[in-house]
């Protein structure tokens, strides 16, 4: 009747039933802890909405950088080349090279601005006027504009375009202005690295807070804890609920970050309307979309979970009857 | 069942409370366990349920030295004991059914299953109707009964008992004996530590006395040995 050759592990439930009670047990820990963070809303709430805030900051700071790069990717395709072609070219090569680049298979459009073209221009752009009759010979360079096709527009396409097109030996000098674009890809890409470190550093928080919570949680039930070991209990079974409050703190939590998020947005829509409004665009504001708030939800399961298993696998151990 | 061979028990502190204990317990014998308090006692009984570790010797439970096992083995082992303790050890926020159903719950009973034997195991301790009470509403005795139907609700072959009268009059006391003795004809082996001397006195049972660590005398009160 008392059996213990080998491992002592025998039972008396047949291991089909100990399966099926297994998820049954797993269920009901699961309904069973819901209801006890319902039993103690203040606590546990305050609980997940650290979770939330935790969490809620990242993902706007997301937002705001996904938002960003739409503007910004409308301006890349604003790359535009400049050509200063040499002094005193006659027509017939002017017009060949014209020719020539609005062939080249990078090349959406070709513009050309002759000396004189370029000298009234600036006369009305300058408001120099017609101080700039006094001069002997017009100082300008004639002009040719080039836009690049779509998937050349980027800054590193862009510029291999105006390598190639510094070749031509008519022309002086090519610019590219795009400078200050590649200023603020750097600045963006500073921003994601420092938005990444705040991230990391808040989720750690996270880890903290929610691993303290289930240690107070564990320290709370300490009686309870010792009577389950000594009836039999193992390790496994009595972390059990203690994981799913875990969970459950994630999963709200996770919510409780994306509400946050969302109603930023909303609040901000109207601003960031009339802005836009400003500048003649009908830009709008992007929210998150429902993988972001899948991935959300599972990151803030994920750390609710690892968080609690942790303090768990730490303090159980420590009760012994 | 249980076997000492020579075993001690130094706790951290050189206090030495068991010394070079040899006893043997058969399979379905009851026994007391008695002795000054501070004696070892209790100490003799977590030895037994792994609540601590022989410093030197072995402790053989059912043929198996248990010495050595694993920590991960631990509860499997314990749920083959039922322990009874003189604070009972209950879950005052739970009711009666459900402390008494928790070994049951935790080595996976089905929920029909686990009803039908906390349901006998309260019969069999007189706590019939009042599965739904609170610990705290019930009498120290009534609590102790339901320390009982909690250590036996999964049928183990061996019931320790750490001064389960303790807080009991002498009445009650007695009533609680006959449950053990009544676990006993059906064949679970009991091992009760006491030092109420005039309850061991009434019951002619086996008796090991302890005095400073050291196993005095291993028979009959009266000087019979067995």
């Amino acid at each position: 009747m008392f059996k213990m050759k080998g491992s002592p592990r025998i039972t008396k439930v047949p291991i089909h039933k100990r399966f099926v009670m297994f998820w049954v047990n797993h269920f009901q820990h699961a309904v069973g802890t819901l209801g006890e963070l319902w039993r103690t809303p203040m606590a546990s709430l305050m609980t997940m909405a650290v979770l939330g805030v935790s969490l809620a900051l990242p993902a706007s700071f997301h937002l705001l950088l996904k938002n960003a790069e739409r503007v910004t990717a409308s301006w890349d395709n604003a790359a535009e080349v400049n050509l200063y072609l040499h002094q005193g070219l006659n027509d017939k090569t002017t017009q060949n090279l014209i020719k020539r680049i609005s062939l080249y298979p990078e090349v959406e459009t070709v513009t050309y601005i002759s000396q004189s073209q370029a000298l009234r221009e600036f006369k009305e752009m300058s408001g120099f006027g017609n101080a700039l009759d006094f001069l002997e010979s017009n100082p300008l360079p004639a002009t040719v504009q080039v836009t690049p096709t779509e998937q050349h527009s980027s800054p590193a396409a862009a510029k291999l375009l105006l390598v190639k097109l510094q070749r031509e030996k008519e022309v002086e000098q090519g610019k590219l202005d795009i400078e200050w674009l590649e200023r603020l890809h750097g600045i963006i890409t500073l921003v994601v690295d420092s938005v990444v470190a705040v991230a990391f550093l808040l989720l750690s928080s996270v880890l903290l807070i929610v691993g303290n919570t289930i240690r107070l949680n564990i320290l709370n039930r300490r009686d309870e804890i010792e009577v389950m070991k000594l009836v039999g209990a193992t390790d496994a079974f009595i972390q059990r609920p203690f994981l799913y409050t875990g969970l459950w703190y994630g999963i709200i939590g996770g919510m409780i970050g994306w509400l946050l998020t969302s109603s930023m947005v909303l609040w901000m829509e109207s601003t960031v309307k009339q802005v836009a409004g400003l500048y003649q665009s009908d830009f709008r504001l992007l929210g998150l979309s429902l993988s972001e708030f899948v991935f959300m939800i599972l990151l803030s399961a994920v750390l609710g979970l690892l968080a609690s298993y942790v303090s768990v696998k730490r303090h159980i151990r420590l009760i012994e009857p | 069942m249980i076997k000492f061979e020579q075993v001690s028990k130094v706790y951290s502190g050189s206090h030495q409370a068991l010394q070079k204990v040899d006893f043997h317990l058969k399979q379905g014998e009851m026994a007391f366990l008695t002795g000054h308090s501070g004696a070892g006692k209790s100490t003799l009984l977590k030895l037994i349920s792994l609540l601590e570790r022989p410093s030197d010797g072995r402790v053989i439970l059912n043929g198996n030295d248990i010495s050595r096992v694993s920590r991960r083995h631990v509860p499997y082992l314990r749920r083959h004991i039922g322990m009874i303790f003189q604070d009972h050890k209950l879950l005052m926020d739970k009711t009666v059914f459900e402390n008494v159903a928790l070994p049951l719950v935790i080595e996976g009973y089905s929920r029909a299953e686990v009803e039908r034997r906390v349901m006998a195991a309260l019969d069999k301790v007189g706590l019939h109707g009042k599965e739904f009470c609170v610990p705290v509403h019930l009498s120290g005795g009534e609590q102790q009964r339901v320390g009982i139907a909690r250590a036996v609700v999964n049928k183990p072959p061996l019931l320790l008992a750490d001064e389960p009268t303790g807080n009991l009059d002498p009445k009650l006391s007695t009533e609680i004996l006959k449950l053990f003795e009544a676990f006993n004809s059906v064949g679970v082996s009991v091992l009760i530590a006491t030092h109420d001397l005039g309850l061991i006195a009434k019951m002619r049972y086996r008796t090991l006395t302890l005095r400073n660590g050291k196993m005095l005398s291993d028979g009959l009160m009266g000087g019979e040995h067995v």
